[in-house]
């Protein structure tokens, strides 16, 4: 059983300690609860764009230093954004705890005072860069772009993806960054969790020394978001410069931790994980019209979504693919899971979590999604109840709701004429 | 209170790494089996490792080593494909399989509490596999898909075309999956004749990392395999690189590219080379960390890519060295030069102290972070025998690089880089990135995506 101790400083930072001595090593993880849902419809891409300009430096910590402090000790680090959450992590030797909080805490309280325009308008090209090599430059590239656009109105915040748009992180200004800032990175809208070698009431009082000082916001700019009442299919035909055809879908699922995303999550390793399961048996094994078809959920807080892509071999018609997706999945909501389909989707999903606690960094950051997500990092000993109690019944009554056509969006790459 | 937050804080007392301990057992039939415990999480990883890979392939008969591998879970043992991926499901066991250029692997991760009856499966996985003519005839058609989807994706053009510039049709010359030619020429009798030649136990190796009793693993794995069979060494062909007379440029052209993937480099060494820690070092502080040279120029001090780097590929015959970017069209032939002078300015011994003792104390450092779980400990143990490291390799790592000076440094980029003798291949918008790159006086010759003079 995992030991966490969680407790708050009077600015209102969260922080969890889980001290394990296996290896000689320390991850310092946290979680700021802001991401691009904060963002506005003419100001998409700003959350990660102000990703990268956290590592440009703070008042105490150079251009790049900060990088080099801790790959220079052995550490390795690293940060992203996703919809709900941005977060930052690095992994030390455990001599070096000091020194990642002493980072850690300069550019949470001292990062304006080092910000220039240049280190903008740099990292401001690097993402455009990161833009073209994943969304892009390449082969299906928009497609996550695309399938939310159409799950979501415009003025909905998953409607746009982190990455942004081209012409809106052109607009980005100094001015932009500096109210983010103020606006989001502050103690009371962060989770800092420390797992590793290292002694409790050491860290503690180095915890309180590096942050303690640091002001706090005290309130936060409301988040209000009405999810889309599914009413009928939006979907889509876009031709475009890819070799074989493919569809996406994402069909809506409730948020991430309830019962039925739950079950959603066990309902997308029966659809696809291995050989035995439904599509990939049915349309890569046996029909042999797909050449790679996958599901799974997003690990999302306002709202859930299952992803599903198939690719279509070489002279298959994507009608056809879709029409035998859809005949595998009216199958299986019309009729039965058995006890060893739904044994061996906990099984991989009890793999996956022993997985996820295995590495001290991965664990730190599981513990800073329970704590920002549900405000509770002791769900960690209780997060695979629900998967254990999970029933067929229940990973029907999901695919009955929401595998179905007016709970989905649908984006279908083809190839485009010469 | 108030802390001194103008200096970097100073660390504590550092504690000592220690990798786990190694059971090692030779079986009569030549198997050797490496087992080490680690408790930390209820997961066992285990990986079978046959020393044949991708550079025992045919030009021919490209891609059927990892054919080979790929079809071992097509059915094993009395389990058809279907009843096998059940089984392991039900054992939480998930099993990959495949080749590089080095060897073919088959891996499992699987809850410690079912490690016994995992490795059965295992076992017949390995020893026993059924190599349906019918499972070749659908993956053979995956793979051409594979192959067809990799025609409009820019880094596999231009790893492609980099490799078979360098190589030829001959070993590490095309990819692993091998060719739209050759994967249609991979009969099943090509299959179970590589399989009968290199699933031999004296030309592999077991290995188990996780929550396990390490003498009962032994235990279980000499019962297991103690009847595969083993055979003669198996032949493998040699690389036969083109000499680069002269550094030149080859341009595939993508109409509507917004990026140019840009390759530069020329032969590099085996993994067994005598300069293999100074080697490290100079590539990591070249361009081998974020923090490296051409990183820190190309991505932080112009804005030019997301990310450059340049890597060694070390394998049993000597890989290529290459430095890879994707650039935004404008600035292709900026970040070419820019490339180029970095490796020039590598050679000339302006090797700052600072940077020479970050990059070893990362690299001397960083270790015990790369190896945290079983999965990791399996995979490093794995390429110890890929690779034949003595079997305290790791114990001597960190001396070795610590001992790497700033001279061995300049020795090593000037044996190993040649900046005036490097292919260049470029995939991008040729429209909009060919003009400029003709101001670099280097020949440029175009290429279709096949590698056909364009």
């Amino acid at each position: 059983m995992l030991s966490l101790v969680p407790y708050r400083l009077s600015n209102g930072l969260q922080v969890v300690l889980n001290e394990d001595h296996s290896a000689p090593l320390v991850a310092v993880n946290l979680w700021y609860h802001v991401g691009s849902k904060n963002e506005r419809p003419g100001r998409t891409g700003f959350a990660h764009l102000f990703e990268h300009m956290l590592f440009s430096g703070s008042e105490h910590v150079g251009n790049n230093e900060h990088f080099r402090y801790v790959q220079s000790v052995g550490g390795v680090l690293n940060g992203s954004t996703f919809f709900d959450r941005t977060n930052y992590f690095e992994t030390l030797p455990s001599q070096y705890l000091a020194l990642g909080l002493w980072l850690e805490s300069d550019r949470m309280g001292f990062f304006l005072p080092a910000l220039t325009q240049e280190k903008l308008d740099i990292q401001r090209e690097v993402v455009k860069e990161e833009r073209r090599q994943h969304y892009d430059n390449v082969p299906y590239g928009t497609a996550f772009e695309r399938l939310l656009n159409l799950a979501f109105d415009p003025d909905y915040s998953y409607h746009w993806p982190t990455i942004g748009s081209m012409e809106d992180l052109g607009t980005a200004s100094l001015d932009d960054v500096r109210a983010f800032f103020s606006t989001w990175y502050r103690p009371d809208n962060c989770v800092l969790t420390v797992v590793g070698d290292f002694v409790a009431a050491e860290a503690r009082r180095l915890v309180d020394d590096y942050f303690g000082d640091i002001a706090p916001a005290g309130q936060f700019p409301p988040f209000d978001l009405v999810r889309r009442e599914a009413r009928s299919e939006r979907r889509e035909v876009h031709p475009s410069r890819v070799p074989l055809p493919r569809i996406y879908r994402i069909y809506h699922l409730p948020r991430m931790g309830d019962r039925d995303w739950v079950a959603g999550d066990l309902l997308s390793t029966v659809l696809t994980s291995d050989k035995a399961s439904r599509l990939e048996r049915a349309l890569v094994y046996e029909q042999q019209i797909a050449n790679d078809v996958a599901a799974y959920v997003l690990p999302t807080e306002a709202t859930g979504m299952l992803m599903l892509h198939a690719t279509a071999k070489e002279g298959v018609e994507i009608e056809r693919l879709e029409q035998a997706i859809d005949a595998e999945l009216e199958r299986l909501a019309g009729g039965r899971i058995s006890a060893d389909e739904l044994t061996r989707a906990k099984n991989r999903a009890e793999v996956d979590h022993a997985h996820q606690l295995e590495n001290y960094d991965a664990r730190a950051d599981f513990i800073g999604m329970l704590t920002t997500y549900f405000n509770d990092p002791e769900r960690i000993s209780t997060w695979m109840d629900p998967y254990r109690a999970a029933t067929a019944d229940d990973l029907l009554r999901v695919a009955q709701q929401s595998l179905v056509p007016e709970n989905r969006v649908t984006s279908i790459f083809v190839p485009e004429g010469p | 209170m108030s802390i001194d937050r103008t200096t970097a804080p100073s660390p504590g007392t550092p504690r000592p790494y220690r990798f786990p301990v190694v059971h090692r057992k030779k079986l009569d039939n030549g198997l050797r089996v490496l087992v080490a415990e680690m408790h930390n999480a209820p997961l066992v990883a285990i990986r079978g490792l046959i020393c044949s890979g991708a550079d025992r392939d045919t030009a021919e008969l490209a891609g059927l080593a990892s054919m080979t591998a790929e079809l071992l879970d097509e059915g094993a043992g009395t389990r058809d494909a279907i009843r096998l991926a059940e089984d392991l499901g039900l054992l939480g066991a998930s099993l990959a399989s495949g080749s590089d250029w080095d060897a073919s692997y088959v891996s499992a991760d699987v809850l410690s509490r079912n490690f016994e009856p995992a490795m059965e499966i295992f076992a017949d996985v390995l020893c026993r596999p059924a190599l349906p003519d019918s499972a070749l005839q659908r993956v053979r058609s995956e793979r051409l898909m594979d192959l067809l989807q990799q025609r409009e994706e820019p880094s596999a053009i231009a790893g492609k075309r980099f490799s078979n510039l360098l190589y030829g049709s001959g070993t590490y010359g095309n990819t692993v999956l091998g060719t739209p030619e050759s994967v249609p020429r991979l009969k099943i009798d090509d299959v179970r004749r590589f399989y009968a030649q290199h699933y031999i136990a004296n030309n592999a190796a077991i290995v188990i990392a996780g929550d396990i009793d390490a003498e009962q693993a032994v235990r279980q794995v000499t019962r297991l395999f103690s009847p595969w069979k083993s055979g003669p060494e198996p032949h493998r062909p040699r690389i036969s690189p083109a000499p680069i007379d002269r550094s030149k440029i080859y341009l595939v052209d993508r109409p509507n590219a917004v990026q140019s993937e840009i390759r530069i480099g020329h032969i590099g060494v085996a993994r067994n080379c005598d300069d293999y820690f100074p080697l490290t070092v100079m590539n990591a502080l070249l361009g081998g960390v974020f923090n490296s040279r051409i990183n820190l120029n190309l991505r932080e001090r112009h804005g030019y890519t997301y990310g450059a780097r340049s890597a060694f590929a070390f394998r049993r015959q000597a890989g290529p060295f290459v430095v890879s970017a994707p650039v935004r069209n404008e600035v292709t032939h900026h970040s070419l030069g820019e490339v180029l002078e970095e490796l020039r300015r590598i050679r000339t011994g302006a090797v700052e102290t600072r940077e020479l003792e970050d990059t070893r104390s990362y690299l001397a450092g960083v270790f015990p972070a790369t190896v945290q779980s079983a999965s990791d400990i399996a995979g490093r143990l794995v390429d110890m025998e890929v690779f034949g490291l003595p079997h305290d390799y790791f114990d001597h790592y960190r001396e070795n690089i610590a001992a790497v000076t700033a001279k061995d440094v300049t020795e090593v980029a000037n044996k190993y880089i040649d900046p005036d003798r490097v292919l260049i291949v470029i995939v991008g918008n040729a429209t909009q990135i060919r003009e400029p790159l003709g101001g670099l006086g280097l020949p440029i010759h175009d290429l279709d995506v096949d590698g056909k003079i364009a």
